[in-house]
């Protein structure tokens, strides 16, 4: 086991007597070699989870324990186990990026530091045309990258990734999730941050949707999801402003300009797509897709679900 | 690894992320420090050799005052609200690593304006420079108080508090304290805050150095640079160690 997250709680305490449980008794634990996902919206709690791990903050109650070993007692030995990407973009100043990914990989391994690696990952990621380029003068999206790079040139056992994918390119995206996947089979783990539930999906191994602090619902991504539903969802886009009747199996459904939305139940499969090739052959319909639920069908349902039980 | 190697890097990381910057900076105070000494006998008409070797002997005392009361609690500013002191905390070294390599730093880049400054000062005015051997570790002492108290009450204080207390320091460093001119010309209560405030600690450590038989520096100015400068650093290290 790498990291277990035991029963954290952590409380801000504001202005006056207004009080923000940020993290309301978390548990997790993520072994060797695995991405895990840490899903949610702005301000649920994820960067505050995080930071307690890398024994930035103290929990109010509970423990967290990286290989074996209170983090608590020991911050700075938990940053040396785990190295970071911050969510915000890392100011390089006058560094390029291949300063600055040496000079953290130097910091981190000291002499076992191999700078064959430094190449090696400038070119999976095709960083080539920035890497002596000075830092002020690179795009968000550079600027992302070498960050990422800064956080896996000598990754530790554990690897937090805090919204690695922003400002980065579809292309560089997927060299991105290789680069983390061989990451893990070498042994190390990693927690990747998100809220962009749907590429989330694809890359991790587990995952928790945390909301408003609390840890709604862990495990694998089809595990959450069948957790929540096992419906599928037709997508429609409508020919004309048109009426169409929606089909009596529909089990709730919603429109925005010419797509049209709906759930159903798998067992409807087959009759569906009878029915709206039907509808093109009409003409009212231009095409149609279906899918089973994602997980962000399953994050929305259950992050709204509260809102809806707290009124 | 060791705490050397660490020290390597990190300066190695910090130097070249504000290289140009600081190459800037230097220039500036040589500017600056050489202005003090020249531009100040415009000021005063026909100035006598005592009120020159003042203001020369004070340039050093401005130019270390501004490095670390008013340039580095800016960049401290700068970096809170960039957030590169949050993205500092994560590295896998300890916190006294970072401050003793960003002080290092800034005690190289007010080098080049001190000794421009002297060396203009003592071939166009010849003021009576008598440089002891003290100046080392006066340098020093004088560099580390103003660097440790500009990190503490720029690490302790929000950017824009800090800011504004840099603005009062250009200000009052270079009018209202005993740096370019003798204690005695102060109102009494302001001579009162001095004796309290490292500034004319400052001045008075520093022009022993540089006119050793001129001027003398008190026990009492070396003990008021200490008190601060542990001040300082200590409010620095706990403030980056607070959780």
């Amino acid at each position: 086991m790498v990291l277990d997250v035991k029963a954290v709680t952590k409380v801000f305490s504001g202005r006056g007597r207004n009080k923000m449980v940020a993290n309301d008794n978390v548990s997790l634990r993520i072994q060797e070699g695995e991405i895990y996902g840490l899903l949610g919206q702005n301000g649920a709690g994820k960067t505050t989870l995080v930071n307690q791990i890398l024994g930035l903050i103290t929990p109010d109650r509970g423990d967290i324990q990286l290989l074996g070993e209170s983090v608590i007692g020991s911050p700075a030995r938990a940053r040396s186990i785990c190295s970071v990407q911050p969510q915000s973009q890392v100011p390089l100043g006058f560094l390029t990026p291949k300063q600055a990914v040496t000079l953290m990989g130097k910091m981190r391994a000291g002499k076992q530091f191999d700078p064959k690696r430094v190449e090696m990952l400038f070119e999976t990621l095709d960083m080539g045309e920035w890497a002596n380029k000075e830092g002020e003068k690179l795009s968000g999206g550079a600027k992302r990258l070498t960050a990422f790079c800064m956080a896996v040139i000598a990754p530790g056992k554990l690897v937090i990734l805090d919204e690695p994918t922003n400002d980065v390119d579809p292309v560089r995206r997927r060299y991105l999730w290789q680069v983390i996947r061989n990451l893990t089979n070498d042994g190390t783990s990693v927690i990747l941050v998100t809220h962009n539930v749907l590429e989330a999906e694809k890359a991790v191994d587990r995952v928790a949707i945390i909301d408003k602090g609390k840890i709604l619902t862990q495990g694998t991504p089809s595990e959450v999801k069948s957790s929540v539903s096992n419906q599928m969802r037709m997508e429609l886009s409508l020919a004309s402003e048109s009426d169409l009747e929606i089909p009596s199996w529909a089990l709730s459904s919603h429109r925005n300009g010419s797509r049209l939305i709906f759930a159903m139940d798998p067992r409807e499969v087959s009759s569906t797509i009878e029915w709206a090739e039907r509808q093109v052959e009409n003409g009212l319909i231009l095409d149609y897709s279906l899918s089973p639920a994602t997980i962000e069908d399953a994050y929305i349902e259950l992050t709204s679900k509260k809102v809806v039980v707290q009124k | 690894m060791n705490l050397l190697s660490h020290y390597k890097y990190v300066f190695q990381m910090q130097f070249l992320r504000n290289a140009g910057f600081f190459v800037f900076i230097a220039l500036i105070q040589i500017l600056i420090s050489i202005g003090i000494v020249i531009g100040f006998t415009y000021l005063i008409p026909s100035p006598d050799t005592a009120t020159i070797l003042f203001l020369a002997t004070g340039a050093p005392t401005i130019i270390l005052i501004f490095t670390g009361l008013v340039i580095l609690p800016q960049q401290v500013g700068t970096a809170k609200s960039d957030g590169y002191m949050e993205f500092m905390r994560t590295w896998p070294v300890k916190r006294s690593v970072i401050l003793g390599a960003d002080t290092a730093l800034w005690l190289l880049i007010t080098i080049p304006g001190i000794v421009a400054s002297t060396i203009v000062a003592h071939l166009m005015f010849r003021p009576g420079y008598d440089i002891s051997w003290t100046v080392v570790p006066a340098l020093l002492m004088i560099a580390l108080t103003s660097i440790g108290v500009g990190y503490g009450f720029s690490y302790l204080l929000s950017p824009t508090a800090s800011l504004g207390i840099s603005q009062v320091v250009v200000f009052g460093a270079l009018m209202f304290s005993p740096v370019n001119f003798p204690m005695e010309r102060l109102p009494e209560w302001l001579q009162a805050l001095h004796e309290v405030l490292p500034i004319y600690s400052m001045a008075e450590v520093m022009r022993a150095s540089l006119a050793a038989s001129t001027f003398e520096a008190t026990a009492g100015n070396y003990i008021n640079l200490l008190i601060w400068c542990v001040l300082g650093y200590g409010g620095a290290i706990i403030i980056l160690n607070k959780k």
